[in-house]
Order: C-alpha cells, then structure tokens, then sequence
C-alpha cells in the first residue's frame, strides 16, 4: 500500500476510533447493560473511563503512528522526485 | 429552606489572592511579549512552543471558567446527560490534530481562515472569517458571564459592576500579552486551575463522609449507595438514541471548526511536537474533567441530601458554593482564583483569534499593502474592540453561562469544519461550495436556533435547542452535503472552471500533507465524497423526524 493510502486509512480509522471511544454513552442507549464496575453503575463509570485513559492511549497511538507516516511520505516523495529527475535526464 | 445568598463574607482575601494571580499574568504576557514585533509572533510565536507547554495550553484554553462553574450547573439540571455529553468534548485537539492539524502546521497557517483563504479565495475567506467572529463572540461572552459571575461572588457586587470589572482587566491583560503570553500563562493556568479544583474538592469529599477524597477523579463510588437513596434517578440517560448521536456532529465535529482550539496546533515547534501536545493535553483534560464529574456529584448530592435549594440563578456557582459550605473562606478564594484563571485563558484564546480574524483574514485579505507594524496595531485593536463586544454582549446573559459555548460548536460545525476538513482532503472541494455551504448552513442554524425565532426550532425541547444540539444534528451534516454536491456540479461547469487556480489549490494540498509533486489519484476520491453526502443525508432527514424527548 502506498503512502498516500496509508495516510487515508490511518486518518478514517483513528478518527472512527476516537470518535466511538468519546462516545460510549452513545452504544450503551443502544446496548444497554447493567450492573457496577468500580463501585459504579457501568454506563456511569465506563464512558469517563473509556474518556479520559481511552483517548489518551489513542493519542499515543496515533502520535506514533502519524510520525512514522511523515516519515513514509518524505521517503516516498523523494523516491518520485528522483524518478522524475531521472525521466527528465533521458 | 428558602434560597441563600452566596458569597465571601470577608472578601479582602479572595481579593488579594485574585490581584496577586493577576500580577503574576501580567509578568508573564509582558516578559512573553517584549520581542513581538510582528504578527507571526503575535498569534503563533513563531511555531516555537514546546509539547508540555503548547499541551498544557491547549487543555487550559479549551477548558474555560465552565469547568469551574458551567458544567457542574448542567449537571446539577441534567445530571448524568451531561456528563455524558461533556466526556466527548476531550476528542478535540486529538481530532484537529489528526484530521487536518498538522496539514495547516505543515502550511504554516496562522487560523483555519488562512487555509480557507488560501484553499477556497477572498470570497470565501471574508464569509468563513465572520462566522468564526461570530463564533468566538459567543464563546468569550460565555467566560465573560462566568467572571461576572465570579466578581459578584468574590466582591459581593452586582452582576453589571463585576462584569465590568472583570472584564476590562481581562481585555487589557490579553491585548498586552499577545499568543506568546498567553500561552505561557495559558500553561500556569492549568495547574493553578487543576490545583485550584481538585484540592479544594477532595476537602469537600472529605468533609461529605467519602473514604476516596485523596483522589477526587475517580474515588467516590462510597458515595454512589447513598446517592441512589437521596437520588434515584442521578444515574438514568434520561434521552434516547438521538439525543446521544446528536452529540457528534454539533459537539464533536462542531469542535474542529473553532478557531482558537486550532490555532494551538499552529504554535507547536514541529509536527512531532504537535502529536505530544495531543497527548499532555488528554492526560491534563482528562484528570480535570473527571474531577468535573465529581464536583457535578458532589453538588447534586449537597443539594438533595441536605434539601438546600440552589435557585436557577446560583446554579453557575455551584462549585463556589460547595467551598463556601465545606471548605475555609481562603480556599474558596483560591477556588475563585482558579475559575478567573480558567476564564481568563480562552478568553485570550478567543480574543486573539479575534483579532487574527479581523487583522489577517479580513483586512489583509482587503488591503495586502499595509505595512508589517500598521497589521500589527491592527491586530491590538482588533483584540481589544473583541473584548469590549463580549462585555457588552455580556450585560444581557442567558439563563445558564454554559448555552452561550455550546451554541457555538455547533456553529463552528456549520459553518467552518466541512471547509477545512473537505478543503485538506477532497480537491474537488471549491469556492463555490464552500460559500454554499458556509452561508446557506450558517443562516439555517441560526434560524433554528430559539434565540432568533423561538417557534422555529428542530427538536422543540428546550435545552437541547437552544445548546444547539438538535440544530447542530440538521445543519453540520448538512454543511457537508451541500459543499460536495455544489462543487461536483460546478466543477463540472466550464464556465464556472479557472484552470490555473485549480493547479494551484492541488499544489497546496498536495504540499500540506507532504508532497512536492501533484498526483490526480491523490486526495481526490469520488466515493469518499459520495460515501460523506450519504451519510450527512441520512442524519439531516433523522434529524427533522420527531425526537421524542
């Protein structure tokens, strides 16, 4: 798969996977569940859990994930540039 | 029991502690400030902040005098909706950064309407300019409100002569700090407003009878027992389906249209940077909004397991309260302390991307010629004119603080998001969609909101419509459908087609995600745009079906 794919599917993928653990409430009025976690009703204490370590261990993931695309893309650049020059010289 | 009146009864201290915070602010914005000579260093300090600091910021900026005082007023009304509806609120800077952050930290823009300017024309700059002064009014006259608020407490005043008070200090402080002052204090002001909070809050757990005070965030399920006897219904959803969806697209997408969140991500000393800010920024935002959380518990708990009745009125100062009630006379000054310094960071925010908008996207793009130094002086004026209209819009305040900000993301939703975010990643995205949508969902929102014509509203629920919710959930998507189908059909109008300006916007695009050549296959999918106008379809037929609420 090439850079630019990548960098599409990274960004539709992280986006779709912030957004859903932002919103946990959200799938609990369509799956609702019962019961206590951590002395809390689920549906209370989950989405602030998923809110606040979810989110933060995506930012990792995708700071990680978003530096190493910087890098495939100036890699990938370089390489069409140097194509280019190449067909240009012949 | 009849309604109490709340507040200091020896004010002297809360005042020297508010006066010292304000001197240290001052110091700050002027040590900060000394080398601004010119509009880059104005409003992105020259690209030079570093994660920890810019992440700090970004939390102290997005978070405003509403987790001190908003919030825990909705959630004394709403209860568990509202937390619900706050947690998303976190996937801000993470969404901006991700989604087009780093594309317009790769252009070097200084605000979202830079890139609009740039990507869509002048046209399309100047409307998208205007909405997001819009924007940003309403958004400051919410902190302005909250500071009011904060005054009449502290000082025992009226509404009016805190408000004016407040307010003037705060202009004059952020017209002299410029961005590099702001965000340093922005980042001081995340610690005074964490410490400021959770502290004096883990004393109240205390005094309440809770074993797990040491760690307010998380630690009162102990409580949870009794609050389900005082409380039954604390924890219920209350709405259905909709209502929780509807949250996406006028919060959390809205949030990708304001410009002063964004313009954090522009102040990062490179991309790698920008990604680490990303992540300080949800460790901070996440321990304060938790402990948001609990200050919403503690008050509704105060309120039905004591039978205080906290009027319509006092409601914004619950928190305030609650030290007032639990905590020494000195802590609840540090508290006020903490929320002025909440206020006073996203007021610098708004205020400076007022002032961005005003002297870089309006006038510049009208008179390019004027000298670095006459944009500059503009771009301080333009600050302080903002502050004075959010004072004076001030003077007449809806019911809660908090309506104002909501209002606004989805605002920002509708008339800003769709032309950044299609703009970075869909070349086929042109100017005439862009003012299509920018004015055509603008006016729409505005139109159904009940502040405007109370009989034309989306939803008929009160709250819900005038938080914007239910006007967000019909016109953001809506935005997004009319960009894409207006500038599919134009696109394919030769007369309407320029085609050296259509070579030049695929540079930009192709340039700000990295590339230095122009490829047609990149950035340009028609079942992308044709998956998003479905979509948005769907969502602005559900959201004029009844919601049932």
């Amino acid at each position: 798969m090439d850079a630019y794919k990548k960098e599409v599917w990274f960004t539709i993928l992280m986006s779709l996977a912030f957004v859903l653990t932002g919103h946990i409430g959200f799938l609990f009025t369509m799956f609702p569940v019962e019961g206590f976690f951590f002395g809390f009703p689920v549906m209370y204490i989950v989405p602030i859990l998923f809110g606040w370590f979810g989110v933060l261990i995506l930012t990792v993931v995708s700071g990680k994930i978003g530096n190493r695309l910087d890098e495939i893309i100036e890699e990938e650049d370089q390489q069409n540039r140097k194509k280019q020059s190449g067909e240009g010289a012949m | 029991m009849e309604e109490q009146l709340w507040q200091l009864s020896n004010p002297i201290v809360g005042i020297a502690i508010v006066v010292a915070t304000f001197i240290l602010f001052y110091v700050v914005s002027w040590i900060s400030n000394r080398a601004s000579t010119s509009v880059e260093d104005l409003y992105a300090t020259k690209g030079g902040v570093g994660p920890v600091t810019n992440g700090l910021a970004m939390a102290s900026t997005y978070m405003s005098i509403a987790t001190f005082l908003g919030v825990t007023a909705l959630i004394l009304q709403l209860q568990v909706p509202f937390v619900i509806l706050w947690i998303q609120f976190i996937l801000a800077i993470p969404l901006i950064t991700i989604i087009y952050g780093t594309s317009l930290r790769r252009m070097g823009a200084f605000s979202p309407t830079h890139f609009v300017r740039d990507r869509y024309g002048k046209t399309a700059s100047i409307i998208a300019a205007l909405w997001m002064i819009l924007v940003c009014l309403m958004y400051a006259l919410g902190q302005m409100i909250g500071i009011a608020v904060t005054f009449e407490t502290l000082l025992g005043i009226p509404y009016l002569t805190g408000l004016l008070i407040g307010g003037f200090i705060i202009v004059g402080y952020v017209t002299i700090g410029g961005m590099s002052g702001a965000t340093n204090n922005a980042a001081i002001q995340m610690v005074i407003i964490a410490l400021m909070f959770i502290i004096p809050l883990g004393a109240i757990m205390k005094a309440m009878g809770s074993t797990g005070w040491y760690f307010p965030p998380l630690f009162y399920a102990d409580m949870v027992p009794a609050m389900l006897e005082a409380m039954p219904s604390f924890f219920d959803y209350q709405y259905n389906t909709k209502w929780y969806f509807a949250l996406i697209p006028a919060f959390t997408l809205g949030a990708l249209g304001l410009p002063h969140l964004a313009m954090r991500v522009y102040t990062a000393s490179s991309l790698k940077s920008a990604r680490s800010a990303m992540i300080w920024f949800a460790l901070a935002l996440g321990i304060v909004f938790a402990s948001t959380y609990t200050m919403g518990f503690a008050g509704v708990y105060f309120e039905q397991s004591t039978g205080t009745i906290i009027g319509e009125a006092d409601a914004d100062k619950i928190t305030i309260i609650l030290n007032l009630v639990y905590n020494p006379e000195w802590v609840t000054a540090l508290v006020i302390a903490g929320a002025i310094s909440a206020g006073l960071s996203t007021i610098s925010g708004n205020l400076l991307a007022i002032g961005a908008l005003i002297s870089q996207d309006i006038v510049t793009t009208l008179k390019p010629n004027l000298t670095n130094k006459a944009k500059l002086r503009l771009g301080y004026v333009s600050i302080f004119a903002g502050g004075v209209a959010s004072v004076l819009l001030a003077i007449d305040p809806p019911a809660f603080l908090i309506v104002s900000i909501l209002w606004a993301f989805g605002l920002a939703g509708s008339t800003n998001a769709p032309l950044i975010i299609m703009g970075v990643w869909w070349k086929e995205a042109n100017r005439y969609g862009a003012i299509a949508a920018s004015l055509g969902a603008g006016i729409i929102y505005v139109v159904v909101s009940p502040f405007v014509f109370p009989n034309i509203v989306v939803s008929g629920h009160a709250l819900t419509d005038s938080m914007g919710i239910s006007g967000g959930m019909l016109a953001v998507p809506l935005s997004f459908l009319i960009l894409i189908v207006v500038s599919y059909i134009t696109n394919r109008i030769p007369a309407l087609r320029n085609e050296a300006e259509t070579k030049e916007v695929h540079g930009l695009i192709e340039r700000i995600h990295g590339w230095s050549d122009i490829n047609p296959k990149r950035y340009n999918s028609t079942v992308g745009a044709f998956i998003i106008t479905f979509i948005s379809a769907v969502v602005v037929i559900w959201a004029i079906m009844p919601w049932n609420l």
